[in-house]
């Protein structure tokens, strides 16, 4: 099963016709920024909007972010040809429903990366899942291209929606199709990008301590994935999804148990009412490993704000 | 924007005859006539005899009129309860696509003996087993007239090997599925959320009216009531209140604006607005007029029925 190395603890979705959050766009400290040409951005516009990715990429990615493009469900092949240019990370889908609409997007961004120079196999897919025909079909989509890495939704405006219902009612209304979204994603060693429940009652999209005990409740269900819509949230959600320096820690010391335990010829130990087995050694292990890579996330980030500032941007 | 409005369907045993004759007083959406667990099985062959008078006298107010027949008795049943004014069929205990593609024949040739235009009769499926919950896809799949299916939570926990409380919630995945599925398929889900759909019997008002608005919130289009009184709370459950329908208005105000302002993505309220809000505002606003307009029906056949 592959590793995941990706960090997309925290980014925006922005609609790209509006300049201003374009431009300030870098400056927000997210691991990615998806630019939207979907729901936020008018029918009217659709056209003039896929023309603006190119330029955008580099201009949102010069804080260290990534660049995502959300594109349209019925628009697919004019989006992508809009907009998979150099340094696009990430196409992401909406409302993906069929193995087919995925399967169709790999072959044309396969082109695409032939025609304009870029790796094979570099641009990801996100489909994500915003209606109960994308959760019924979930494991087939997730199944559909080596390019869906991070797979989940289950959630949201669409969903609720599809199914009928008022959202921010303060009890768990997606817990199936989340529940099936994220055992598509685990059974064929995908990123699940979906979250345990946490009342939301006003539905607030730029509340910071909400946003970071979602994040860390998440972090703590074992998942990775954030992104929201309001700059309040990067930072406790980029905080909620790395580990404590307290967790690092501890992981170390079970760590170091365990390979004790190994000399000793034991399975297992209880250490001060804490199971040391190998179970556990493997969580330690993966919690180290996620926050080295967050280490280095950070660090890369905070050299391409450097490294822009020196420039007087 | 069609929308089928069936908020309360109201369960009547048809042998008695206080209870089916006076359902149809209690401004139900549909009344399902019982021939099936309702009814002791001595009294299932009168039964019988009783449904198209009932059918009939059922219909006084405006309701959807449907009988639930016995899985066993299929044919005779179904013979006995198609006769003009019948919406269809309740179909229990189903648990494969052939219950269903079996249940659509019998009513097909129903239809040619009485005159009724063909496939008009409606199917309300119910899944009462691990099975059935497990089939749904196929099951809903298997005839276009299913518009509802539900699930028999007392008969499911049965079948999993439950005993229902009302402390915990042992239907949750059941219930998500057939929310999920039967949404996919473009067919009504109904159900209650817990503990009402496990252990049916009397709440306060309010309570009921909360019970049934977590059902809608759960996805369910509409509730069968065991009893008269949990008509009204489940009629008003699932009709979007007066708050809802201001607050979609102004959504599709503000929203409109930013349109015209270039973006489709505007706060409002604390939230954003974007394309599916606005989407969700229209379907809010055109369920409160399908609600207004099926309640003004049924509010001027009772009046005439008594007159």
């Amino acid at each position: 099963m592959a590793e995941h190395t990706a960090v997309h603890r925290s980014g925006l979705t922005m609609p790209v016709v509006t300049p201003r959050f374009i431009d300030n766009a870098w400056r927000r400290g997210c691991d990615f920024i998806n630019m939207d040409l979907e729901d936020s951005v008018p029918q009217n516009l659709k056209g003039y909007a896929r023309t603006l990715i190119k330029d955008a990429i580099a201009n949102v990615t010069k804080g260290g972010a990534e660049a995502f493009t959300r594109i349209n469900h019925d628009l697919v092949l004019a989006d992508l040809e809009g907009i998979v240019w150099p340094g696009l990370a990430k196409v992401n889908y909406p409302k993906a429903e069929y193995a087919e609409e995925i399967q169709t997007l790999d072959t044309i961004i396969s082109r695409l990366e032939r025609e304009r120079g870029i790796r094979p196999g570099t641009v990801e897919i996100g489909a994500n899942i915003e209606t109960s025909v994308g959760v019924a079909n979930a494991y087939d989509i997730a199944a559909a291209s080596p390019r869906v890495r991070e797979f989940g939704g289950a959630g949201g405006y669409d969903m609720s929606r599809d199914l009928g219902v008022e959202m921010f009612v303060g009890f768990d209304q997606f817990v199936y199709g989340k529940g099936e979204v994220e055992l598509a994603a685990r059974a064929l060693g995908l990123e699940p990008h979906t979250a345990p429940f946490t009342a939301n009652t006003t539905g607030s999209v730029g509340d910071p301590d909400r946003a970071f005990r979602e994040a860390e409740a998440a972090r703590k269900c074992g998942f990775r994935v954030g992104g929201g819509l309001h700059p309040n949230v990067v930072e406790p959600q980029t905080k909620g999804f790395t580990p404590t320096q307290e967790e690092v820690d501890e992981a170390h010391q079970i760590l170091e148990r365990y390979r004790e335990l190994e000399v000793s010829g034991e399975t297992w130990a209880d250490i001060d009412g804490e199971i040391v087995d190998r179970y556990e050694a493997a969580r330690a292990r993966k919690l180290i490993d996620w926050s080295e890579l967050c280490a280095q996330r950070d660090q890369e980030k905070a050299e391409a704000v450097a490294r822009v500032e020196r420039l007087g941007e | 924007m069609s929308i089928l409005i069936r908020r309360s369907n109201l369960m009547v045993p048809v042998t008695n005859d206080r209870f089916a004759q006076g359902a149809w007083r209690h401004g139900a959406d549909a009344i399902t006539l019982d021939l099936e667990d309702g009814v002791t099985p001595a009294l299932k062959a009168g039964a019988r005899e009783l449904a198209k008078d009932a059918v009939a006298v059922a219909g006084k107010g405006a309701a959807e009129v449907f009988v639930r027949v016995n899985k066993e008795f299929l044919v005779a049943d179904i013979e006995a309860s198609v006769w003009p004014g019948l919406a269809g069929i309740m179909l229990p205990k189903v648990e494969s696509p052939e219950d269903v593609i079996e249940a659509s024949e019998v009513l097909s040739s129903a239809e040619r003996q009485r005159g009724i235009e063909p496939g008009t009769l409606s199917l309300i499926l119910l899944l009462e087993s691990a099975n059935a919950v497990f089939r749904v896809r196929e099951i809903i799949a298997a005839s276009e007239r299913v518009s509802q299916v539900g699930l028999d939570e007392s008969d499911l926990s049965a079948s999993l090997g439950i005993s229902a409380s009302a402390e915990y919630d042992p239907h949750v995945y059941a219930r998500g599925r057939m929310a999920i599925e039967a949404t996919a398929a473009g067919v009504q889900p109904i159900g209650i959320a817990h503990p009402m759909g496990t252990l049916p019997s009397l709440l306060p008002d309010e309570d009921m009216l909360k019970i049934a608005t977590d059902s809608k919130n759960l996805g369910f289009k509409g509730i069968v009531c065991p009893h008269p009184s949990w008509i009204a709370s489940v009629n008003t459950a699932f009709t979007p209140t007066e708050e809802q329908v201001d607050f979609y208005n102004q959504v599709r105000d503000v929203f409109a604006q930013a349109i015209a302002a270039g973006t489709a993505a505007v706060p409002f309220a604390g939230r954003m607005i974007d394309v599916p809000v606005d989407e969700w505002a229209k379907v809010v606003i055109a369920t409160s007029t399908a609600c207004r307009l099926r309640d003004a029906e049924k509010q001027s056949a009772l009046e005439a029925a008594s007159a």
